[in-house]
């Protein structure tokens, strides 16, 4: 017990450390004020907003930074999940152009992988896509999209703002350059009724479950009947296996599982009453599984497998 | 619940601890050894009735924030959880979406109690254009949840007093609420003394969600202003439990702490009767049950206990009691026991608003500025608050315009 009280008192310890350092490093580097740009990096995330800009839109404030601990002062409890995907810093800024309103908010999510997590988790199939970026999407007086290392978000108010976002996101868009593609893995997957625009990458607790982090997720769908696959990344065969099996564990418990050596290396099909049913196996540092699996499911997990590295 | 209003102040400080009290000798004579899972089904919800609302909610419910799994609102059902909390907010509205059909699915709209959350704009605008703004802010919500109202509706993060006092959000929630698009309406804050006394003071609000965790245990003003909301008909629900200050499992951290201090977290918030409910953002099935099993027994396990009271963890955590003993070694006056709940505010709880409004409000002479010409600090603290430490970095965060 003593041991137990030790181990918690350290980690403990190392939070209130690690919180402690990172506000005062924060406090050092003009985190969430609406301030000069203090150093160089700000200086070069600022310029992504020089001048020229469309429709002679002209900054309502200087520009504001926010750090990792300065975040929730901007988007209160929906920071969790932005420092969740490594979040680095936040450019935001308010433009007039006429009579229209302008916000921009650009995320450095520090890569493409994260940039990639923090806005799919955001954004839902049924919204509508445009061209942009790696991918991006638009509604009324918001247009959002990611490229690169950085997530933009766009919203606007007032007569012809949702030109002015267009013409603010290609703008935008041309000035990050880098990369315009999604991460490699979801090329990979079967296409044959994948829902598009379904893709997410999942840091932490996919299906429910901690152990299956981080994983990609992609929704197929048959017939009106929805599927989830989930491809859990593990560091090794052996760790990809130790999280088969606790997969297995925890529907052994909670409802019903059951060795599936035809759906390959690992394979099990498993359901309880809240998740339902899914089958699912390993492949090398892979788990894939399918969660409420259709008729031929077991082709689709098959044809997973096959296409991984 | 029935009997908070018979609480006086120095009860709902002292009851908390005297539970903690009786339950550490209780653990002592292995009456209380359960572990928390064993103790799910032995003895049946611990309930109470939110206010005057009249609505009755188990103990533990569920801050769906986190959650962007199906089965894990079905598994919270099926457990005995009945309110969900989600806000217009998380995950750009897909949040709702996911409640809102897993609840369809479930057929259970009318056995659950749902509450979303609305902010306000931040641009200065004119009331009837930020009442607009709300009304459309909350049709899209209801939509997203494929509901024709919510049971609580709250102005989302409303942190200071002009904030509880807007016209334009204050006009749309009466609206709503009249329209029968919410049944009631609250405001969910994280500058509890000032807006939750406003809030009293209008008397307009049916729920509070307040943050409450572990970290303000000695912070009377806090709780007295809870208290007295309670008191005042207001129903209170309990949010960042266990995530909030210095307490919180960091994501960066390669362990979470172990299961016993998340337990004993939630089950010190709920042990103040004027909780009724807490909304944990539990985000897997193991969470889940573990926060799930203290909505039958609040009283504190072995482990708990021994968590809570552990010295060196206090230590570490150097909570200020706000004795006020410290006042009396400086001679300059420096009202020291705020400076140490700013400082709280700015490194534990991440909310530096209500840091800089509580350095606001301390009486002229007596801040900040007032401290500086001795050579080392003469104030010492009773117990392990390392004074100078944490004034030197409020100077520090103020320097940076934190604070400013």
């Amino acid at each position: 017990m003593k041991l137990w009280t030790r181990w918690t008192t350290v980690l403990i310890g190392a939070a209130l450390t690690l919180a402690t350092a990172q506000a005062q490093s924060s406090a050092f580097h003009n985190s969430g004020s609406a301030a000069r740009p203090a150093d160089v990096s700000q200086k070069k995330f600022a310029s992504l907003l020089r001048e020229p800009l469309p429709g002679h839109a002209s900054a309502q404030a200087p520009p504001s930074f926010y750090n990792p601990e300065s975040l929730y002062q901007q988007i209160d409890g929906g920071a969790d999940i932005y420092l969740l995907y490594d979040f680095k810093s936040l450019l935001h800024q308010d433009f007039k152009s006429g009579a229209a309103e302008l916000t921009v908010d650009i995320y450095d999510m520090g890569g493409t992988e994260n940039t990639f997590g923090i806005y799919a988790a955001e954004r839902s199939p049924t919204y509508k896509f445009v061209a942009i970026g790696a991918e991006g999407y638009r509604d009324k007086g918001v247009l959002n999209f990611l490229q690169d290392r950085y997530y933009v978000k766009l919203s606007g108010s007032g007569a012809n703002a949702d030109g002015l976002l267009d013409q603010f996101a290609r703008l935008l868009s041309g000035r990050i350059g880098g990369t315009r593609t999604l991460p490699a893995l979801l090329e990979r997957l079967p296409r044959e009724h994948r829902v598009p625009h379904s893709e997410q990458y999942v840091r932490k607790d996919p299906l429910g479950h901690a152990f299956l982090a981080p994983a990609y997720v992609v929704t197929y769908a048959q017939a009106k009947q929805e599927s989830k696959l989930v491809v859990s990344v593990a560091n090794s065969a052996q760790e990809a296996k130790s999280r088969s099996e606790q997969l297995a564990k925890h529907f052994k418990q909670s409802g019903e599982c059951t060795s599936a050596p035809e759906l390959g290396e690992g394979g099990i099909r498993a359901r309880n009453n809240y998740e339902g049913r899914l089958i699912a196996r390993t492949q090398g540092h892979y788990v894939i599984a399918l969660l409420n699996p259709p008729e031929n499911g077991a082709e689709i997990l098959k044809a997973a497998a096959r296409s991984l590295p | 619940m029935k009997n908070q209003g018979k609480w006086n102040r120095r009860e709902f400080i002292v009851k908390p601890i005297l539970w903690a009290g009786t339950a550490s000798v209780l653990a002592k004579t292995n009456a209380l050894l359960a572990s928390p899972a064993l103790e799910t089904s032995a003895s049946p919800l611990l309930q109470r009735t939110l206010g005057k609302t009249g609505l009755t909610l188990p103990v533990v419910s569920m801050g769906v924030m986190n959650a962007d799994v199906p089965g894990l609102l079905r598994r919270a059902y099926e457990l005995g959880i009945r309110h969900f909390d989600t806000a217009a907010g998380y995950q750009n509205g897909r949040n709702e979406e996911m409640v809102g059909q897993v609840i369809k699915e479930m057929g259970v709209r009318d056995k659950v109690v749902i509450s979303t959350k609305q902010p306000s704009r931040r641009h200065s605008q004119n009331a009837a254009e930020a009442k607009r703004h709300f009304v459309d802010g909350v049709e899209a919500s209801l939509r997203r949840l494929q509901m024709d109202h919510v049971d609580i509706l709250y102005h989302h993060a409303a942190d200071s007093v002009a904030d509880a006092r807007a016209e334009g959000p204050l006009e749309a929630l009466q609206s709503l609420k009249k329209e029968g698009k919410t049944r009631f309406i609250g405001l969910s804050t994280h500058t509890t003394v000032n807006v939750l006394s406003e809030a009293t003071r209008l008397g307009l609000f049916d729920v509070a969600l307040v943050m409450l965790n572990y970290t303000m245990a000695h912070d009377t003003e806090i709780l007295s202003t809870i208290e007295k909301a309670a008191r005042s008909g207001m129903g209170i629900v309990a949010m960042k439990t266990q995530a909030g200050g210095t307490v919180k499992p960091d994501a960066k951290l390669p362990k979470e702490l172990p299961a016993a201090s998340q337990t004993a977290l939630l089950k010190w918030a709920l042990n103040h009767e004027f909780v009724t409910t807490a909304i944990p953002g539990f985000s897997t099935y193991e969470h889940l049950e573990q926060d799930f099993s203290v909505a039958r027994n609040l009283a504190y396990t072995q482990e708990e206990e021994k968590f809570l009271a552990d010295r060196a963890f206090l230590a570490e955590a150097e909570f200020c009691q706000q004795c006020g003993e410290c006042r009396k070694d400086c001679p300059r006056q420096v009202d020291i026991p705020r400076l140490m709940r700013s400082h709280m505010y700015a490194v534990q709880y991440r909310n530096v608003g209500l840091a800089r409004e509580t350095l606001a409000s301390t009486a002229p002479g007596r801040g900040l500025e007032a401290c500086g010409s001795c050579e080392s600090c003469l104030a010492t603290c009773r117990n392990t608050v390392q004074i100078a430490r944490k004034i030197a970095q409020l100077k520090a965060l103020a320097v940076s315009q934190l604070l400013a």
